[in-house]
């Protein structure tokens, strides 16, 4: 019994440490994709915290791009389809019955915007774009001051 | 005054109450001068068995004292164990904030980190007013007209 109280003690003590450390974005399905694919060859994953991007104070910005990998697209709007719950849809762009392009407003978390951007392009090669920012500013401006015309 | 001698047993007596214990007829009394006699040092090997089992229901009779001791040990482990895990914690996400994995190679050099980051943003940007339209149907605050405005033209 007096093992069974240390133990317990030990356990509830790492938990006060452990449960701090989560993030608002590991409630996501996507945060599956960055930890599958990220540090894959052909990929590119970026992860910024508190830093300034295209002009924009971003509080995080973490976006993946695969290439070559149809699997991968298919696993990531899986991983959408579950997200897209309780989200809104900015936009949706669908070719041949599949969506090649999403943009997600997710729920606030912890006084955060959130957006996911997903985009799948064919040429000039596949390749497969993942964005996940959060930021304490509106989600439109965000996403009119960070989706420049090309 | 009078002096009480403690009365000690020899070894004969001693082999006459080891009998009667293995018979169970002994008393509290004599179990103790039992005892005491066995727990004598040097005595002969033949007692080696019996002084084996009342050592073993000496020491379950005797009270353990409450220590607070252990208890401060375990919490002082447990502290030090918590202190190590935020540590390491600490550190290791401080040097992981802004990285970028390029084909599995990690760089942490803020502007090629951030150059990989507008690359990525570019891959996403539209050409066209898409993202306005939708934005604007995310208020919904004309919609309905707008949606209604394409029946009005119609008899």
């Amino acid at each position: 019994m007096k093992s069974i109280n240390k133990y317990l003690i030990i356990t509830l003590l790492l938990g006060f440490v452990v449960l701090p450390e989560m993030k608002a974005q590991d409630d996501l399905q996507i945060n599956r994709v960055f930890e599958q694919y990220g540090e894959m060859k052909g990929v590119v994953m970026v992860e910024l915290t508190g830093e300034m991007l295209g002009g924009h104070d971003l509080s995080f910005f973490k976006s993946i791009t695969i290439k070559n990998n149809p699997s991968a697209a298919d696993f990531i709007r899986k991983c959408l389809a579950k997200d897209e719950a309780g989200a809104k849809k900015v936009k949706q762009v669908v070719a041949n019955g599949i969506p090649t392009s999403i943009f997600l407003q997710l729920p606030r978390k912890e006084q955060l915007n959130r957006l996911i951007l997903f985009n799948e392009t064919l040429k000039p090669e596949p390749k497969i774009t993942l964005i996940y920012i959060e930021s304490k500013n509106d989600s439109e401006d965000v996403l009119k001051l960070i989706l420049k015309k090309k | 005054m009078k002096i009480r001698m403690k009365h000690t047993i020899n070894s004969i007596e001693a082999d006459r109450l080891i009998e009667k214990y293995y018979e169970g007829m002994t008393t509290v009394e004599e179990e103790k001068r039992l005892q005491d006699f066995l727990s004598r040092p040097g005595l002969p090997e033949r007692y080696r068995p019996e002084q084996a089992i009342f050592g073993y229901f000496f020491q379950k009779k005797q009270k353990k004292d409450f220590s607070i001791f252990p208890y401060i040990r375990w919490a002082s482990v447990a502290a030090l164990i918590v202190f190590t895990v935020f540590s390491l914690k600490t550190l290791t996400t401080q040097n992981q904030t802004n990285y970028a994995f390029v084909d599995g190679e990690r760089i942490t050099d803020i502007q090629e980190v951030k150059s990989q980051a507008m690359s990525s943003l570019r891959n996403i940007s539209s050409d066209n007013d898409e993202v306005d339209e939708g934005l604007k149907n995310l208020n919904g605050n004309k919609l309905m007209e707008q949606q209604l405005d394409v029946f009005s033209g119609l008899e």
